[in-house]
């Protein structure tokens, strides 16, 4: 063992005492440290764990993520998680340093390992993982990543570079994420979903691989499920989405509640009542199931670990305060934004609504992307609108044009002002749906604490 | 009265928002009872230069603005030609600026031809200009009353634009890299054809900017149109919010 190793492990595990100490989150300075200190940190941290997988994508990461942790704690298998959202190298460095000894060393079987998409070359160089998941590609957070071409340019890099005895796990519904399977040596296994009924009628505007990659030319879509994800084919060189072996059908929505679904595996299917709603979450449980057969859990005891599954801060959770309801829903790009709006509502009752809207780095500091999202459909479905976060004036604005009329007394930038204002319009029993950018997440969060209310996954 | 729109490439040329341009005409035209058809034309479809007022010309992805070159070259750059020689109003942002000037250089293999209708040609570079972007107006394209006298937007963009002699700057920069982050100009304008960098999108938060296209694009067939005043307090409110995100990041 290095003594640089050691000085890094140490150094990283005090800050963490001391942030801890006076309130800090400590999900990646002490990893940031760590890294100073020792560069090669990560892979001395990860060079024994016996299994590791990593999860990437635009959307669905950290739900992938805990799911396919919760299948594998669930099976009595020690897993590591970076399950606190911070998924630069740095992050994952901090997660492993509190969860090692002092020779970098931890008591668990497989690491879990949610990564940034930009960072998916450098994890994998670092933690050489046995198994990697890829959900899906959609324009986001594009003043930070230049182009989602750049993503898929910097993720076929890596994965042509892959041994054979990598495992991938693929979307074969996003036209850009299947292909990374056709120029690889690791053993490729396709996920999707194959249920007609959830087809929408045309492509949203924002959706970004409508060409074949590799021919140029237009594709055709018989089936679109969400943004470009579909069952789509080349007319010109014949190029078609992977039939999946692992997919979801018979799918029924429950609204906001979550859904049900039969999931058909080679290794055999079951039914399943998932307290997640939306599309977009059937399509990370069905990653994470497809990448837990891959690690041997037999399918038995993933349907069975299934229905313990909550959701994530601020993933669809449902809270309550004073009496009233409020149920969080992340929403940090279009299609994020897009499919939330799909899901919340689904039946027709109107709803009152709260958007927080922030430009931070981590949310992106381009707000444009609002006018990606199709908040047209939410015309004669909203009955009381609020709309705070830094951006406030500019997502007032954008429903504006979306024929949706916003009191300006329900404008504030302030989020705990606007909070209150909402809350205390609702009447006992009613419920406030809330839909903030990344960073205004975390300041819901802090704020709900404060007034003593946390969720599920607060305490772990 | 009525105004045709002709959105050109709104699949490959639509990454930042853009389509929030349209909406804005679109919206705009409709509170004033003013009719608005929208043909959408992509890649492979022939244009009537005679049958549009307005033409909107998003951003894109390099590999989406190498297809529409090989298209603009190929199938409608004539077209466009005789539409803005015959004074038919165009707003281009970002790539679609950059391909209604005469090229854009990108930093490996060949030029990508432009339609040429703005006297500006671009260059890839090894600088990302990306932020918040505030310019002060240019009086010269200013024909009525305009306040304020900002743009405001954001930028993303590596390519280096420089203006010839028959373009003249949309605005100068206040905040931000504008054309090239040398020159302290931002966008052209020549006759009707406005190209500027400016996402936001542009036109919901300046609809003083919206309202002069629209009026430019009426006029060619109904005379000196007067508009009626909207009620834009929300527009200008988040006008002044980018002015003042632009100050703190």
């Amino acid at each position: 063992m290095f003594a640089k190793t050691i000085t890094a492990i140490t150094a990283a595990k005090t800050v963490r005492l001391f942030l801890r100490i006076f309130g800090g989150g400590a999900t990646a300075a002490p990893g940031l440290i760590a890294e100073r200190i020792d560069p090669t940190i990560l892979s001395r941290l990860t060079f024994r764990l016996p299994k590791k997988v990593i999860i990437t994508g635009t959307n669905g990461k950290t739900t992938t993520s805990r799911i396919l942790s919760t299948i594998l704690s669930f099976n009595g298998i020690k897993t590591i998680h970076n399950r606190e959202g911070s998924n630069l190298t740095r992050g994952i460095v901090s997660t492993l340093i509190e969860k090692s000894n002092l020779l970098a060393s931890s008591e668990a079987d497989i690491g879990v390992f949610e990564v940034d998409e930009a960072t998916l070359p450098e994890a994998v160089s670092k933690i050489n993982p046995d198994v990697i998941v890829i959900n899906n590609l959609f324009r986001d957070q594009l003043d930070r990543y230049g182009e989602v071409d750049k993503i898929y340019k910097r993720w076929s890099e890596v994965l042509v570079g892959l041994p054979s005895n990598t495992t991938i796990i693929l979307n074969s519904d996003d036209p850009s994420v299947a292909e990374l399977g056709n120029s690889t040596k690791a053993k490729t296994l396709y996920f999707g979903i194959e249920d007609e009924k959830m087809s929408l009628l045309r492509l949203p505007h924002a959706s970004d691989f409508i060409s074949c990659l590799s021919c140029g030319y237009e594709l055709k879509f018989d089936h679109i499920y969400l943004s470009h994800l579909g069952k789509y084919l080349c007319n010109n060189c014949g190029l078609k989405r992977p039939k999946p072996t692992y997919f979801a059908h018979s799918i029924k929505f429950l609204g906001s509640e979550g859904s049900v679904a039969k999931i058909n595996t080679p290794q055999g299917r079951f039914d399943i009542s998932a307290q997640i709603p939306g599309l977009y979450n059937l399509y990370n449980i069905i990653a994470a199931v497809t990448a837990a057969i891959s690690l041997g859990i037999k399918v038995e005891n993933i349907e069975k670990s299934l229905r313990d599954y909550k959701s994530a801060f601020g993933r669809a959770e449902k809270l309550e305060i004073n009496g009233k309801s409020i149920f969080v829903f992340l929403a940090k790009n279009p299609t994020g934004f897009n499919e939330v709006i799909r899901t919340v509502f689904w039946d027709k009752e109107r709803k009152n609504v709260f958007l927080i809207i922030n430009d931070l780095i981590a949310d992106g500091t381009d707000v444009s992307w609002l006018w990606d999202v199709d908040f047209e459909l939410l015309k004669h479905k909203v009955d009381q609108v609020w709309v705070s976060g830094l951006r406030a004036a500019d997502m007032s604005l954008r429903l504006k044009y979306a024929d949706i009329a916003v009191d300006s007394s329900n404008v504030n930038e302030d989020i705990e002002e606007s909070l209150e204002q909402a809350l205390k319009k609702l009447k006992t029993g009613e419920t406030l749906y809330i839909f903030p950018t990344y960073t205004a997440l975390l300041n819901l969060q802090k704020i709900l604490r404060s007034k003593k209310v946390t969720g599920a996954f607060w305490e772990n | 009265m009525n105004l045709n729109i002709a959105w050109l490439y709104p699949k490959q040329m639509s990454t930042y928002g853009d389509r929030g341009n349209i909406i804005t005409l679109v919206k705009r035209c409709r509170w004033r009872n003013i009719d608005v058809n929208i043909d959408e034309i992509d890649l492979g479809d022939k244009i009537d230069s005679k049958k549009y007022d307005l033409y909107f010309f998003g951003g894109g992805q390099d590999r989406s603005q190498i297809k529409v070159s090989e298209d603009l070259q190929k199938i409608k750059r004539g077209d466009l030609v005789r539409a803005a020689d015959e004074d038919a109003v165009f707003l281009s942002i970002c790539g679609g600026y950059q391909l209604l000037g005469h090229y854009y250089q990108p930093s490996h293999g060949n030029k990508l031809e432009g339609v040429g209708i703005l006297d500006v040609v671009t260059r890839a570079s090894n600088t990302r200009m990306i932020g918040n972007l505030v310019i002060k107006a240019n009086k010269d394209f200013i024909r009525n009353k305009f306040n304020p006298l900002t743009l405001v937007g954001f930028e993303n963009h590596s390519g280096k634009t420089y203006l010839g002699k028959k373009a003249s700057p949309l605005g100068l920069v206040e905040k931000g890299f504008g054309n090239n982050g040398e020159d302290k100009t931002e966008g052209a304008v020549q006759r009707n054809v406005f190209g500027c960098y400016l996402h936001g999108p542009l036109l919901p938060k300046n609809p003083h900017f919206a309202d002069l296209l629209i009026k430019t694009a009426l006029s060619k067939r109904f005379g000196d149109v007067e508009l009626k005043n909207l009620k834009d307090s929300e527009e200008l409110l988040a006008h002044d919010a980018a002015i003042q995100r632009s100050r703190s990041v």
